[in-house]
């Protein structure tokens, strides 16, 4: 059995929250871990102590006797679910870097929809239809601009955000506070099984872990984590998403709400967040100028690699901005041939063109 | 006491023949005009009488009546001083009325007698449609292009009405000689390096598309645009006759052969003004630059600094290829279709590479400001120039000549005129799917640029005319390739501060 399979099984024990799963993983190695915390061995670390003193830990040890480790690592690779540890090289450097980190990630897609930009789409539950076609316009917006959408497949708002970026043949990224088998709510089954598919699906949770409570605040940390700009679209005075809202603040991510009337007690939230000194988000271009993008040559396609005419364009403007002529007459290729690289470079960001000048792009993504 | 004599008037660019009929009669000795003289119109019968006593001829003592018809219309210039005197003649029996049958007159009178020229012979000669046409000297290239009759020189009032009686022979009038075609113009080999730009003219002289070349002081835009007239080719028959009439009718001499041939390069000053430009005054309604360079290319250097007024005002010659002038007493359709091809500096500073601009933000914007909007979206092709390597300018040679990139421009054009009758800046819209389809790369690249908001629909569809220029000149037939729509979205540069306005 896999050491790490010990691992997975302690970050679903209830009550073992990410801090917990850390102080414990990182004290201990694994199978050390998994024997500490299920009262099998007494650990020689005082923390470690203290903190197990101070969980409910008859309740830990019975949650243990029904999550075997070696089960549950079967049952992640039956349901395609990859296990990451937070020293893989695969675990996601932009959540690796955060100090609430968690020890051991749940990715069902493909991880590397984390490269492009992303943006945070998250609201109540309790969403009007008015909010929702908002979510749903700048999910298809994103969608459109090849920006990732965060989202938390929670009713209302983030159901309508994932949604559209899936119809609109984006990419959604959603963050869950249950097992990948145990879908919450019940109705987006499908909508679920879609995101894991043509995006990336991720818990913290092993599979069949329930939702409880305590855990829907935790997830917002990473939903705040995972968005490089947080919009919120609707929101009551008191809510999920403006613990989401916090965790974005504190972690310097622009947040940006949606405004609405006064008498929409499903916009108070959002109308307080915009007096707290949110921005506002009143179409698209409100959140693309947060993500610093252009108003215009806003939709960028990462190229991996700089080869043949590309590299001798680039290298070309190394030493700074040139016009169409020189670039001609440097690289020799015909005009037609000349203009589809150069328009690969800018749609990737690494060329930019002001009146008819060629300048190297600041390259959202960095130069290949 | 009778006379009737043949004469014309012009309006913009278009004569009207004009009946000048004499009565001499009992009375109180007086001469009136009636049927709508203007000022000038009025004054000739002062003019008139003194050329006629000063060519010992007799002046009626008798009460004069000339009547200018059609007589609805009003009549200007002092081109009917001769017809008015012809008539006067006949009517005393100076003249024997069989001697004017079949004749027309054209030309302004001195107090001496002698015949002046007057402007716009040509359409005028043209209207009139008589059978003999007698002129002043200076307007004898002009009447021999407008009628296949006989021209006839008057010099003197004296010495017509002798040659009208047969008792003295008519002057030698030699035929016109030389082709203006034959004149040199400035060659495209002169320029070096800048294919871009040169590419631009190509394509604008091969499918008629609107250029605005941007670029810092001594880029070369000037030298550029003087090359273009080069590359057009001669002018069709109509357009020829057309171009010909307006240049008389502005008082611009024709060429050597007569016939206007080659196609006109119109460069007019940034402060000119409205009327200068899209033509007008109050009495004859002289035809303005755009006229004149129906058929040919209007270059307009340092556009930003024109009026915005006057940039406007080239909405609709741009747009239906005529101007129409209207003022209280006349109005007059004149045709202008032309090439636009202009300059401008990218800021008034006169720009450069990235950074080297010194404007600040509030000129910069004001300055592209006047150049923004409908205007700018009807150019085409936006190029930017910039000066060429020094490599390029001291190696002598190289660069293709006029004649033969000419040459590629007349078997584009041809190709064009073939499939739509028209140069294809002229498609309409809704026939460039039947003309010209696009291959499904091609489709998809111009899709994803209208995705990405760098292409108005306009944009689009210009794009789309260029690429189908670019591929007759290549020689290529079907769908529209990838490339040629890659080449056209090259030569449609967006300029940063109309890139707001102007997406493409």
């Amino acid at each position: 059995m896999d050491e790490r399979a010990f691992i997975i099984a302690l970050a679903g024990l209830a009550h073992m929250g990410p801090s917990g799963l850390r102080l414990l993983a990182g004290h201990h190695p694994p199978e050390q871990a998994w024997a500490v915390a299920t009262g099998r061995r007494l650990s020689e670390v005082a923390v470690v102590r203290d903190f197990l003193a101070r969980t409910k830990f008859a309740a830990l040890w019975r949650s243990a006797e029904a999550s075997l480790p070696s089960m549950l690592e079967r049952r992640c690779r039956d349901l395609g679910v990859r296990a990451l540890l937070i020293d893989d090289g695969e675990y996601p450097p932009v959540l690796a870097a955060d100090p609430q980190a968690p020890a051991v990630l749940f990715a069902q897609g493909d991880l590397s929809v984390l490269q492009r930009r992303r943006v945070g789409v998250v609201g109540t539950r309790h969403a009007t239809a008015t909010g929702r076609a908002t979510a749903e316009e700048l999910a298809r917006g994103l969608a459109n601009h090849h920006i990732a959408v965060v989202s938390g497949l929670a009713r209302g708002i983030d159901g309508a955000a994932h949604r559209a970026v899936l119809d609109a043949g984006g990419t959604p990224i959603g963050v869950v506070a249950s097992g990948h088998d145990v879908v919450y709510p019940r109705e987006h089954a499908s909508l679920w099984r879609a995101v894991g598919e043509r995006g990336l699906l991720l818990s913290e949770l092993p599979p069949g872990c329930r939702p409880e409570t305590y855990r829907f605040p935790l997830r917002n940390r990473i939903l705040a984590v995972l968005s490089e700009v947080l919009v919120v679209v609707e929101s009551r005075s008191s809510g999920g998403s403006l613990i989401t809202a916090e965790e974005a603040a504190r972690r310097g991510r622009p947040v940006l709400a949606v405004p609405g009337s006064v008498r929409n007690p499903a916009a108070q939230g959002t109308n307080d967040l915009i007096a707290d000194g949110a921005a506002p988000a009143r179409d698209l271009d409100d959140v693309l100028m947060a993500l610093g993008l252009q108003s215009c040559d806003r939709a960028f396609t990462p190229i991996v690699t700089l080869d043949g005419l590309d590299r001798c364009v680039d290298e070309a403007l190394a030493e700074g901005g040139r016009c169409l002529e020189d670039l001609l007459s440097l690289t020799g290729v015909p005009l037609g041939v000349l203009m589809r690289s150069i328009l690969r470079l800018e749609a990737a960001g690494l060329v930019v063109v002001t009146d008819g000048w060629f300048e190297r792009g600041h390259a959202p993504w960095g130069r290949p | 006491m009778i006379a009737s004599v043949s004469s014309a008037t012009v309006i913009g660019s278009r004569g009207r023949a004009i009946t000048v009929e004499v009565h001499v009669g009992r009375g109180l000795p007086s001469l009136s005009i009636v049927g709508l003289p203007d000022e000038a119109c009025r004054e000739a019968r002062d003019r008139v009488r003194a050329a006629v006593l000063s060519s010992q001829l007799d002046w009626p003592v008798s009460r004069i009546t000339i009547n200018l018809a059609p007589s609805n219309e009003r009549k200007g210039g002092a081109g009917l001083d001769l017809a008015i005197a012809v008539g006067v003649l006949v009517a005393t029996r100076q003249l024997p009325p069989e001697a004017i049958v079949g004749h027309g007159f054209l030309g302004e009178l001195g107090l001496d007698g002698s015949v002046r020229p007057v402007l716009g012979a040509a359409p005028m000669v043209h209207a009139m449609g008589s059978e003999v046409t007698v002129v002043a000297a200076g307007n004898i290239r002009e009447a021999q292009v407008a009628t296949q009759g006989p021209v006839r020189v008057a010099c003197h009032l004296g010495s017509l009405v002798r040659c009208l009686t047969r008792a003295e022979a008519w002057p030698d009038v030699d035929d016109p000689d030389g082709d203006e075609l034959d004149e040199p113009v400035p060659d495209l080999a002169d320029v070096r390096g800048q294919p871009v730009a040169r590419l631009a003219l190509e394509v604008a002289a091969a499918g008629g598309h609107h250029v605005l070349f941007s670029g810092s002081p001594g880029s070369g835009k000037t030298m550029l645009a003087s090359r273009l007239p080069g590359l057009l080719p001669p002018l069709d028959a109509a357009t020829a006759i057309d171009a010909t009439m307006i240049r008389s009718a502005a008082g611009v001499g024709l060429p050597a052969g007569g016939m206007v041939r080659r196609a006109p390069f119109r460069a007019p000053h940034h402060s000119s003004s409205l009327v200068a430009l899209i033509g007008g005054g109050t009495s004859q309604l002289r035809p303005g630059e755009v006229s004149l360079a129906h058929g040919g290319s209007l270059f307009l250097d340092e556009l930003g600094e024109f009026s915005p007024s006057v940039l406007d005002s080239l909405r609709q010659p741009l747009e239906e290829g005529v101007v129409r002038v209207a003022r209280a007493r006349a109005s007059a359709t004149l045709p202008a279709r032309f090439l636009l091809i202009a300059a401008t500096n990218p800021c008034p500073c006169g720009g450069g590479p990235p950074g080297s601009c010194v404007c600040d933000e509030g000129s910069r914007a004001r300055y592209l400001r006047r150049l923004s909007g409908p205007l700018l979206d009807r150019l085409d092709l936006r190029v930017t120039v910039e000066r060429p390597e020094i490599d390029d300018l001291v190696a002598g040679g190289g660069a293709e000549p006029t004649a033969v990139v000419a040459q590629r421009v007349a078997k584009a054009r041809q190709r064009a005129l073939e499939r739509g009758d028209c140069v294809n800046a002229q498609l309409p819209g809704d026939r460039l799917d039947a003309v010209a389809p696009l291959s499904a790369p091609a489709a998809a690249r111009l899709r994803s640029e209208l995705e990405r908001q760098r292409l108005t629909g306009r944009g689009y569809h210009r794009v789309r005319r260029v690429a189908l220029t670019l591929a007759d000149l290549a020689g290529e037939d079907g769908p529209l390739a990838e490339d040629r729509v890659l080449e056209a979205l090259a030569l449609r540069v967006r300029l940063g501060a109309l890139g707001r306005s102007v997406a493409a």
